[in-house]
């Protein structure tokens, strides 16, 4: 049945890209990879050893012209942890092509990522995968696809670009099956099969669509960009005490960054005003509040081989004393203000065959932590050998990092590409 | 030998005498110069399919493919170039772009299309590898004649070539190298060969032009190789499909196209 499947996955992913325009061949590549990641914590409420342990085969496919491109990749992953065992994962299967001079369009199901933070996101409102982010799979799997149009403008040293999205698209975030969570109704880290979190999406109606736009201009060697969003927090952070479900509620975001070469590295800052659309005043204890995230950042290298980078985010909650006013006894009181100091240090060693990175969250008012650690060794052109660990730690139970402290993983990957 | 083989060639050598002629009272700065703008800024512009071949120590192979577009703004100063890598499949359809600006520092830009993202890239150590090969950024846009200073040590005749030999030592203090010796072709101002050496003297890289064809009338290292002397590793860079003078434009060199790869030249 699951050969069938993919099969049948085959076949259908085949028409899109056989219409190869003026002529290009259709090219073919991919990989096949294994993960598997343990546990460090034997009190993790999901019951299981296994963090990860998964075999992915991913197909790409493109066929392109001077002014038009299709393109597809599909990632076949069999967990047999997961019911079916065997899943596809469609990443991208979109048309792109050139209207006119100025005009790109992209259609169809795609990966969307812009602003300026290194794993840090304000103005990037597309759907993140946190649970592969967390459990040791290639740093691209933390971007989820959606089903969208972009329409891209271009004049000079500036463009414009709309991205719109019929649907939806939340973010992936543990719940409870490979990763335990923080369940505020329980007051306490939950995982295993009867504590599977799933909040309450929005109508799929057209007024509750996704629309990010940007507009970008080059000013001398400096990026400047200015960013709206209109939709919905991406991940299940109001209550709806009626039903007792989370949902998303919506938010209006509105931002700008800049980024530019000085003193031998890249200097970055961004910032968002978000706009919580179902709490206006703040005084819905249940619903975020709206907030200003800032975010400024320098990377550059620092010996041979060897780059490090720096950030340095705060979140203000606005409205605060409606907040405190209005928070009902027993709820946790979070802080008005929110920092966060990360950094990522990459060194590549014996030809750039191995790669040691480390990347760290601190949020010294959350007192919560984040470490990544991988180390790659390429032992030839097709095979890649990765080690790593996620590491949380917190002294609360209800942070953003504390409440994965239970799912400390280390975990090896094996990737051989075609 | 004979006295008319030995007749043909001082005849031979005369002729050769009298062609570089006229290039004889070159100063050193000046075949820097000339050699600088024929390896880097040949005609206008340039597309190649670019082959690299990293072999180690221990004769394992590691293959890099991608095509490359070059534009010249200012004959030896400013240059934008592009890169859309190919192989290995951890980097396909990655693509590199950077201004080259001589004097400042370069802007860099790499787009990773599996998360649709434009990084920049700070541009700080030119000698830092390329793409984990043996050649440096560096070697691959080219080093200012100007960052050293030429002396013309003489002439000499490598693989039957007449070269000049010039000594070059960085002004300001590099890590790349300490002294490097170039053998400059008298006729097509390409390096035959470079040897780099470190502050104690000690030979540590090696550069050579392995084939040079004539491509559309522009005489081109079309093979080329690097030889890191201490690590006894070597890399070799095969260009293919050649082509100058292409039409290629400013508005290539952007984000636009960082992110759409342009497909007129880009296969």
């Amino acid at each position: 049945m699951k050969a069938i499947r993919l099969i049948v996955y085959v076949i259908l992913i085949l028409p899109g890209l056989a219409f190869s325009p003026a002529g290009a061949e259709p090219y073919l590549s991919g990989y096949v990879q294994g993960l598997y990641g343990g546990g460090l914590d034997k009190t993790n409420p999901t019951g299981s050893d296994w963090i990860a342990s998964e075999n992915r085969l991913q197909i790409r496919l493109e066929s392109f012209s001077e002014t038009s491109e299709v393109f597809g990749r599909i990632d076949f992953v069999y967990d047999d942890f997961n019911d079916p065992a065997l899943r596809s994962e469609l990443r991208e299967a979109y048309a792109k092509f050139r209207l006119g001079s100025r005009f790109d369009i992209k259609i169809g199901r795609q990966i969307a990522t812009w602003g300026t933070g290194d794993l840090i996101f304000i103005n990037d409102l597309f759907a993140k995968d946190y649970r592969s982010f967390f459990n040791g799979r290639d740093d691209q799997y933390l971007k989820a696809p959606h089903n969208a149009l972009r329409v891209e403008y271009y004049s000079g040293r500036t463009s414009l670009t709309l991205i719109y999205s019929p649907r939806f698209t939340p973010n992936i975030i543990p719940s409870g099956q490979r990763l335990s969570y923080y369940n505020p109704l329980a007051g306490a880290i939950v995982g295993g099969e009867n504590n599977i979190f799933e909040g309450r999406r929005p109508e799929e109606k057209f007024r509750n669509g996704e629309l990010a736009a940007r507009i970008n201009r080059y000013f001398g060697s400096a990026d400047v960009a200015l960013y709206f969003y209109r939709g919905f927090y991406k991940n299940p952070i109001g209550m709806d005490m009626e039903q007792i479900v989370a949902f998303y509620p919506r938010l209006h975001v509105y931002g700008g960054s800049v980024r530019l070469p000085i003193l031998g590295g890249i200097l970055w800052g961004e910032t968002g005003y978000y706009h919580s659309r179902q709490d206006k005043d703040g005084d819905d204890p249940f619903i975020e509040n709206s907030s200003i995230s800032s975010l400024a950042g320098f990377e550059r290298q620092i010996g041979s081989d060897l780059t490090a980078n720096i950030q340095y985010q705060n979140r203000l909650r606005l409205d605060y004393e409606a907040y405190l006013d209005n928070l009902p006894p027993g709820m946790i009181e979070r802080d008005e203000v929110y920092h966060l100091v990360t950094s990522r240090i990459t060194k590549l060693l014996m030809m750039e065959t191995l790669n040691l990175s480390g990347f760290v969250f601190y949020s010294p008012s959350e007192e919560d932590a984040y470490i990544r650690l991988a180390a790659a060794y390429k032992h030839s052109d097709p095979l890649t050998i990765t080690v790593g660990g996620n590491i949380f730690a917190g002294n609360e139970e209800f942070t953003d990092f504390g409440s994965f402290r239970k799912n400390d993983n280390l975990y090896l990957k094996i990737t051989y590409g075609y | 030998m004979n006295f008319s083989v030995k007749f043909v060639i001082s005849i031979f050598m005369l002729a050769l005498t009298a062609q570089v002629g006229g290039a004889q009272d070159l100063s050193a700065d000046e075949i820097m110069k000339k050699s600088h703008l024929a390896l880097f800024y040949a005609a206008d512009d340039g597309i190649a399919e670019v082959r690299m071949t990293i072999v180690s120590s221990r004769g394992k192979e590691r293959l890099r493919e991608f095509t490359m577009l070059r534009l010249d703004l200012e004959e030896g100063g400013k240059q934008k170039y592009y890169t859309y890598f190919k192989k290995p499949h951890d980097v396909s359809r990655l693509t590199f772009m950077v201004h080259k600006l001589p004097g400042e520092t370069d802007n860099r830009w790499l787009y990773i299309p599996a998360v649709d993202l434009v990084k920049r890239i700070s541009a700080d150590d030119k000698n830092s590898s390329f793409v984990g090969s043996d050649f440096t950024y560096e070697d691959v846009s080219g080093r200012h004649w100007s960052e050293d200073t030429h002396r013309l040590m003489g002439d000499d005749l490598l693989d039957q070539r007449p070269v000049y030999v010039i000594e070059s030592i960085p002004r300001e203090s590099h890590k790349g190298f300490d002294k490097k010796i170039s053998y400059i072709d008298k006729e097509n101002f390409l390096p035959l060969k470079e040897e780099y050496f470190n502050e104690d003297d000690e030979l540590i890289r090696v550069y050579t032009a392995e084939k040079i064809e004539n491509i559309e009338g522009i005489m081109t290292s079309v093979v080329r190789k690097m030889e890191d002397i201490k690590k006894n590793q070597y890399t070799i860079v095969e260009f293919s499909a050649i082509d100058y003078n292409v039409g290629a434009t400013d508005d290539l060199f952007t984000e636009r196209y960082l992110k759409n790869p342009p497909r007129k030249f880009i296969r």
